[in-house]
């Protein structure tokens, strides 16, 4: 494969035959996919009912799986090796040699097995060689990025429909040729370099066209296909194609116009094919086994913000195990919920990481009566959520509101962190009496604000901002109760926010390029054909000052990395665990191969720094992005590209002088949200 | 017993679409095939094959000179039957079938018998498609290496394609078994099992001799492959599962290990 699959010595009749294999291979692979969506949700059911969770508050000694109580004489080798949980008798499950393991794990092994991800683990192993030297030119590309899973058959079919769709709309002459395989672990393909500088052109042209195609992903065809008459060459016009691709299921108006329509007819796996986004949404949803995957991703979409939220949140191309630990969160997340359906927990949970939060016209108003209590012994703080009074209509017409109120210890937004109240039906002045209880040590909690966020519980999940107040605790003495009204405001600015909290996060991270030249030469890899990319490598160092995500105030913490815009296992770097620690010491490099000096520009460095929770969600702490801020990667308007400040002079520091570290302390912030750009 | 299985993974599926029908269909399809190619099934939407009900998906890849065999040895294996008609074939095809692949227990026992529907992909030997059929080497979890035994240079090639796969496939050291087809053609044979055997040695594969067109030794070397791919599939899913502590305790790594970095992309 030292080539590209170049296809067009096929005749016709050949490539009819062989496109009829591939689609026999893809209604195979579309039951297995089912059938691993199926496993999967078994284990998240098995997870749900007896995992030990951070938040939780569980004795010592029961069984991780079962609660049951394991009693006081239990011998300490009662644990599983797997997952070091105390585990009861009936929790286990033999293994070789008179060993065993928990069901969990054992569960976790067998999915391994059943769904083939042994397999696919070590296929992508294999090729990140070649993904990681082609990554940058790849990305910029805009070529969609192939999951674990996808397969060559996958990406020829792909690529035949995609073609097919073409000349269905007007005749092209070179069918063939647009029907090469070109999968993204392919070695670089012949002629690439000279064909960059085209492909490079025809995005600056389209500059313009780009955002609109998000609304409207006919416009960008109708560019494409323009262009595409200027630039000729068969590989240009394949990118265009996984474009288009990728506008496609992002596009807000499917079937809304018919020529999208027979774009998703001609293109049957494409259209049943949900957004990227939405895939994990998907699957969080209980029994979801029926095909109608289509609806599924159109349904999501109504929910405000989700789609970036869940890009932000989830890995969704991660089909491992790992993610569904994420997506298990969610799970467990909505069954908390004491009212309402699945979609107003996921409406919620969308409110936490983006700062913006949905989109309304509401004029806040009213005000919330809390009181407070911190009980030294227990080292809790009480939260007493009262009442509300004269909040806005979430609905202006019907004069409505079905409030609910959400508390923070800020900054931890995590779930864990997180309160919430019953939700009151159709009333602007709602008596809440509830009492949250946090359980934080004195000196931590002087560092934290208390947000208290109201909230009205629409239909379908709609949950609409109806104020927020926040207190300092810094402000306020522990031993004295403390009872009050609070304005409600509208949503804090994560600058403002940032201003108020005392404690700021920080991470030391050194960064150096080296170019192709100074590389030493690969040795021994026949296919490491890096050629014109060189290395960058990205030393964490330490970070300072994290929230304490677990009880005792502390943390066990990585470091995860992206190199945008790829946000895909290719990618992604991590760094090991540092247990029980605030100032953790990573000291770990993470290197990115095949990255030309001229990319710099148009990647972006994202770093966050997570608490990891075994057997449930990991935690979000911080993060950073280290690029030039500019908001245009590759001549498109991008919203990742949002660095600013110190995270931008780095990243100059680093393109100004290759082969030396450039080092820095970042701040941290404390949502991964979009930036405004400018700001 | 194994094509069995796949009669009534199917019937049960048919129950489930043409529910009245089910005895009349069972009767045809015993009669015909348990498994479906593209120029019967074309766009028909039922895929009796496709209805998920397995605990395994296993993905084999036959491969080898033009005209060993290949096409007829999967034939002979999923069907039972043998074409000797010489039709070569196209880039790639497949062919499917159910089989019960016997466990082993925890402690050596016989284990549960699971579920394993094959995906067993053909491939063209000849080189005009190498660029497409090398391409597909690496979605596959184990191979059948195929040479012709009264063809001298089919088994010289053996050598040019383990080194394809060693280098395409999904790792450097895949499951493969040799084959030597076309045993029944004694008086033309070429390849004596010796020299075969010799090179399955250094290759540390086992070796089979066998005959698309009388049936004989069909199923032992795709058993025998299978069997090497749930082994090594156990022994992936052991070694992944460490526990926890291990892996805390290594936090404080230094710079050593970027190489490792470079190597793994998660």
């Amino acid at each position: 494969m030292s080539e590209a699959v170049d296809l067009s010595f096929l005749s016709e009749t050949e490539r009819d035959l062989i496109l009829k294999v591939l689609q026999r291979d893809e209604e195979l692979r579309k039951a297995e996919e089912k059938r691993i969506r199926r496993l999967k949700n078994e284990l998240l059911e098995i997870r749900r009912k007896g995992a030990k969770r951070g938040s939780q508050r569980y004795g010592e000694r029961t069984c991780a799986r079962c609660q049951q109580s394991l009693g006081r004489i239990y011998p300490k080798t009662n644990t599983c090796r797997g997952c070091n949980h105390l585990v009861c008798r009936d929790c286990r499950t033999p293994g070789t040699h008179g060993t065993w393991r928990c069901k969990v794990c054992v569960k976790e092994a067998e999915l391994k097995k059943t769904t083939g991800d042994w397999f696919y683990d070590q296929k992508v192993n294999r090729f990140a060689n070649h993904l990681a030297s082609d990554l940058v030119r790849m990305s910029l590309r805009k070529k969609p990025t192939a999951g674990k899973r996808d397969t060559v058959g996958q990406c020829l079919l792909q690529q035949s429909q995609l073609s097919e769709t073409r000349t269905g709309m007007k005749s092209t002459q070179e069918p063939l040729k647009e029907f090469s395989l070109s999968f993204d672990a392919s070695e670089p393909r012949d002629g690439k370099d000279s064909l960059e500088p085209e492909s490079t052109s025809v995005d600056n042209s389209q500059v313009d066209a780009v955002g609109d195609t998000w609304r409207n992903p006919l416009e960008k065809v109708g560019t494409l296909r323009e262009s595409k008459r200027s630039s000729e060459g068969p590989e240009c016009s394949a990118n265009k194609a996984e474009a288009d691709d990728e506008v496609q299921p992002l596009g807000q108006s499917l079937g809304s116009a018919d020529e999208t329509e027979m774009i998703f007819k001609k293109n049957p796996r494409r259209a049943l094919r949900p957004s990227e986004y939405t895939r994990s949404v998907m699957d969080l949803r209980p029994g979801d086994l029926s095909p109608g995957n289509g609806s599924l991703g159109d349904r999501s979409r109504s929910v405000p913000g989700l789609i970036a939220d869940m890009e932000e949140e989830e890995e969704e191309e991660e089909e491992d195990i790992d993610s569904l630990v994420e997506i298990h969160r969610q799970k467990t997340a909505r069954s908390s919920l004491r009212s309402g359906s699945s979609w107003s927990t996921l409406g919620s949970m969308v409110s936490i990481y983006s700062e913006a939060g949905e989109v309304s016209n509401i004029l806040i108003t009213g005000e919330i009566a809390i009181s407070l209590k911190y009980e030294q012994p227990s080292q809790t703080l009480l939260v007493h959520v009262k009442e509300c009074r004269q909040l806005a209509f979430a609905d202006d017409i019907k004069k409505r509101s079905n409030p609910y109120v959400k508390t923070y210890l800020l900054p931890d937004k995590s779930r864990q962190g997180k309160r919430k109240t019953s939700v009151k039906q159709g009333t602007v002045n709602p008596m809440f009496d509830e009492i949250f209880r946090y359980e934080i040590p004195k000196s931590l909690l002087s560092q934290r604000v208390l947000q208290f966020s109201v909230w009205h519980h629409g239909r379908l999940g709609r949950n609409t901002f109806l104020g927020e107040a926040e207190l300092n605790m810094n402000s306020w003495k522990l031993d004295r109760p403390l009872d009050q009204w609070l304005p409600l405001h509208g949503k804090i600015s994560a600058e403002a926010l940032a201003s108020i909290l005392p404690q700021k996060s920080e991470l030391v991270v050194s960064l150096k390029y080296i170019p192709a030249s100074k590389l030493p030469v690969a040795g021994d890899h026949k296919k490491s054909k890096v050629g014109d990319g060189g290395e960058l490598q990205v030393w964490i160092k330490e970070a300072k000052n994290l929230p304490a995500a677990k009880s005792g105030g502390t943390s066990d913490s990585f470091v995860k990395g992206y190199l945008l815009p790829m946000r895909n296992k290719t990618s992604k770097r991590k760094t090991p665990v540092v247990k029980r620690s605030l100032n953790p010491h990573y000291n770990h490099t993470f290197v990115y191969a095949g990255v030309r000096l001229e990319d710099l520009q148009h990647v972006c460095l994202e770093l966050t720094v997570w608490d990891r929770e075994p057997l449930a969600s990991n935690d979000f702490l911080g993060g950073i992005r280290l690029g030039l801020g500019t908001g245009i990667s590759n001549g498109e308007m991008v919203d990742w590209m949002d660095s600013a400040g110190e995270e931008v002079s780095l990243w100059q520091k680093m393109r100004q002088y290759p082969g030396s570290w450039a080092e820095g302390t970042l701040q941290l912030r404390p949502t991964m949200a979009r930036q405004k750009l400018g700001s | 017993m194994l094509p069995l299985v796949g009669v009534i993974a199917s019937t049960s599926h048919l129950s489930f679409q043409l529910e009245t029908k089910v005895q009349q269909m069972r009767c045809i399809f015993q009669n015909k095939t348990t498994t479906f190619y593209n120029h019967e099934m074309g766009s028909t939407k039922i895929s009796i094959m496709t209805d998920g009900d397995y605990d395994y998906l296993i993905k084999l890849l036959a491969l080898g000179d033009s005209g060993v065999g290949k096409t007829t040895f999967l034939y002979r294996y999923t069907d039972n039957k043998f074409n000797p008609k010489f039709i070569t074939t196209v880039g790639i095809d497949f062919r499917e079938k159910r089989v019960v692949y016997n466990g082993q227990g925890p402690n050596g026992s016989p284990g549960k018998a699971f579920k394993v529907h094959l995906q067993l992909w053909d491939t063209a030997g000849q080189e005009r498609f190498r660029s497409l059929t090398t391409a597909f080497f690496r979605d596959a979890m184990g191979f059948l290496l195929m040479f012709d035994l009264t063809s001298q240079q089919s088994f010289l090639n053996v050598r040019n394609w383990m080194s394809q796969l060693q280098a395409n496939a999904y790792c450097e050291n895949p499951d493969i078994v040799l084959i030597g087809n076309k045993a029944d053609l004694s008086d033309q044979r070429e390849v004596n099992e010796r020299q075969a055997r010799d090179l399955a040695d250094k290759y540390g594969i086992p070796y089979f001799e066998t005959s698309a067109a009388t049936g004989q030794n069909i199923e032992k070397p795709v058993d025998t492959l299978l069997d090497l791919i749930m082994k090594r599939m156990e022994q992936c899913v052991e070694k992944s599962q460490v526990p926890d502590a291990a892996n805390g305790g290594n936090s404080g790594k230094l710079d050593g290990e970027k190489p490792a970095e470079k190597k793994c992309s998660c």
